[in-house]
């Protein structure tokens, strides 16, 4: 017989108290799972709700004068129009420039810096539509990078040519327009393909075209902003210093205190699911130790036995060890199961409306190292009474 | 049985503090190697305390005791000891229930390096020898006292020790098994030349013994021969 059977064939002799030590230690692993999946998928939820496309911050040349924040397109952008310059476009419409501009040069430049996911132009002007007197905002930016600067198509689709235009909803409702009618400024016609919101009332009056169109339309070859968003793992807060240094001729915009607010509370998400895990490991714990305790008692007399044909302290502790070592694998297997398959049932019972499940690796190996952890830990103090008992008195244990 | 002492107790002294109680009081004894000893007395009067001195279960507070050549009143652990030189046979069996005879014959041998097939042989070997051949796969539950008896007896020899210590061996069992079971601790002991310290409160079962101790009040009253 080997050590291992009998560490096995001592786990199923009392099958109930080994299926209460079970059922503790799969509490606490399933919990360490369960919420731990809760949180990281709430966290990650948000912070893809929070960040999906919006820019983390946005490069304004430091002269840029404009309205102050708020003003302006787009969240995250920070900055409104500048300069209020007027001046003839290509075919002699009067655009307002947004003032000073970033060269081609610098964009690309910070296109390349380490760190940086995407790095988008903008180009803000206004015009006057022909045969009217009304304003019109416009936003020149690449298709691609519509979502960096939070524009969501509500009907239609993004620009793909040159005489392509979309419009805020606030400006399609004002100018009756919608999806294939025509716009005309500048003298060019440009079909309505989209229509946008951004939540913001502003961007929302304006309309959207190419950047290199707009560029075109306003004899500029630079970028009013760049919309800059930092790659996973870099700091949008350091990552904005580092632009600041590296070119003083710029400032940036940030929405980052929205960032730390947002970072701020998903860090209280997790400290809370950490206090309950840390509970739920209590109850676990001690459900472990009285398992395995009680287990002990019931067998005083037999490892009084064990002791008086020659085991040693070390061969009692591996045992009682053994034991709850292999019941904590069991229970892991179980809790896992049970953490995984609640969080399925609460989403798929729509408790979790809008939660993707973010399993990692990470996660499964911390509920299955603090389980594993649990029942050898469970198993300790036990073991080490049973290994102090003095074989006499355990002889005569009744 | 030879001239030399496997067993040498002088003035041996046990008390337990709790009570006051004087377990053993001056104990002053020898036995060969290869001797059959019964000690016999009424509860309480510290048989089963001088068994587990000999066994080195207990330790005495005052006096000497020197078994197979090792002193049982130095502060260390016995463990291996009591693996090499001695065998115990309880009054209850204490098997463990959920395994197999060959399985609980096997318990004491996974203290040492033999290999699992070494101690399948062994055990089955053993079992063979106290008629329980046909019983090797059997769980205790399903057999009679007289075979877990006899399967506790088995795990007592399977590690070769020089003394066995058997502590009221029939106490559970009737006078018919109890008769088989005192033949077949003879036979044992007769066959393999070792020494069998056995305790009773009974003098019919002392009397099967070379040698009968008598003791009383932690003290012994008498030392007789009984061949």
């Amino acid at each position: 017989m080997k050590f291992r059977s009998l560490i096995i064939k001592n786990i199923f002799r009392n099958k109930s108290r080994s299926i209460l030590a079970i059922i503790g230690i799969a509490i606490g692993a399933a919990a360490i799972l369960g919420l731990g999946l809760v949180t990281d998928s709430l966290a990650s939820s948000t912070q893809q709700a929070l960040t999906t496309g919006a820019a983390d911050f946005s490069v304004l040349p430091s002269s840029f004068g404009g309205h102050g924040s708020g003003g302006g397109f787009g969240g995250g952008s920070g900055g409104g129009f500048g300069g209020s310059s007027a001046f003839n476009g290509s075919s002699g419409a009067t655009f307002v420039s947004a003032g000073q501009t970033i060269d081609q040069s610098t964009l690309n430049s910070i296109q390349q810096m380490p760190g940086v996911e995407t790095a988008a132009g903008v180009l803000r002007s206004a015009t006057e539509l022909n045969g009217t007197t009304q304003p019109l905002t416009l936003l020149g930016i690449d298709s691609q990078d519509l979502s960096l600067d939070d524009v969501q198509i509500t009907n239609g689709s993004a620009f793909t040519s040159s005489n392509q235009i979309i419009l805020g909803s606030t400006a399609a409702t004002g100018l009756n327009k919608t999806i294939g009618d025509q716009l005309t400024f500048d003298n060019q016609t440009f079909i309505v393909v989209g229509i946008y919101e951004t939540g913001d009332f502003m961007s929302d009056r304006g309309a959207i075209l190419s950047l290199s169109t707009l560029q075109n339309l306003t004899n500029t070859t630079g970028v009013s902003q760049i919309l800059v968003k930092a790659s996973n793992g870099t700091s949008p807060t350091s990552l904005s210093s580092q632009i600041t240094q590296n070119y003083t001729n710029l400032t940036t915009s940030t929405s980052l205190s929205g960032f730390n607010r947002m970072n701020n509370g998903i860090q209280i998400i997790e400290s809370g699911s950490w206090a309950i895990t840390l509970i739920a490991l209590l109850v676990a714990g001690v459900m472990v130790v009285a398992t395995m305790m009680k287990s002990v008692s019931d067998r005083t007399r037999e490892i009084g036995v064990l002791k008086a044909v020659g085991w040693n302290k070390r061969r009692i502790l591996a045992l009682i060890i053994g034991e709850s070592m292999i019941l904590a694998s069991i229970a892991t297997v179980i809790g896992l199961i049970i953490g995984v398959g609640a969080v399925e049932v609460l989403i798929s019972s729509h408790i979790l409306n809008g939660i993707h499940i973010a399993l990692s690796l990470n996660l499964v190996l911390e509920a299955v190292g603090v389980a594993l952890f649990l029942g050898i830990v469970g198993g300790i103090y036990p073991a080490y009474r049973a290994s102090r008992l003095a074989p006499t008195e355990a002889l005569r244990y009744e | 049985m030879s001239n030399e002492n496997i067993v040498k107790i002088e003035n041996l002294i046990k008390r337990y503090d709790q009570a006051g109680v004087i377990a053993l009081d001056g104990i002053n004894l020898e036995i060969k190697k290869g001797e059959f000893v019964s000690i016999m007395g009424p509860s309480g009067s510290g048989k089963s305390t001088l068994l587990n001195m000999i066994g080195a279960l207990d330790q005495a507070d005052e006096g000497s005791i020197q078994v197979s050549g090792q002193n049982l009143m130095e502060k260390k652990d016995f463990s291996s000891f009591r693996s090499k030189e001695i065998g115990f046979i309880f009054q209850l069996h204490n098997l463990i229930p959920n395994l197999t005879a060959s399985e609980n014959v096997q318990i004491p041998m996974l203290q040492t390096n033999n290999s699992d097939e070494e101690m399948v042989k062994r055990a089955t070997e053993l079992l063979g020898s106290v008629n329980l051949g046909n019983r090797v796969d059997q769980v205790p539950t399903k057999l009679s006292g007289g075979e877990r008896q006899r399967i506790a007896i088995a795990r007592a020899l399977v590690n070769h020790p020089n003394i066995i210590l058997a502590d009221e061996p029939t106490g559970a069992l009737d006078s018919k098994m109890g008769d088989i079971i005192l033949e077949l601790l003879r036979e044992i002991h007769e066959k393999e030349n070792m020494t069998l310290i056995l305790v009773t409160h009974e003098e019919y079962v002392a009397k099967k013994a070379d040698r009968i101790i008598s003791m009383m009040d932690g003290k012994i009253t008498s030392e007789n021969c009984t061949l």
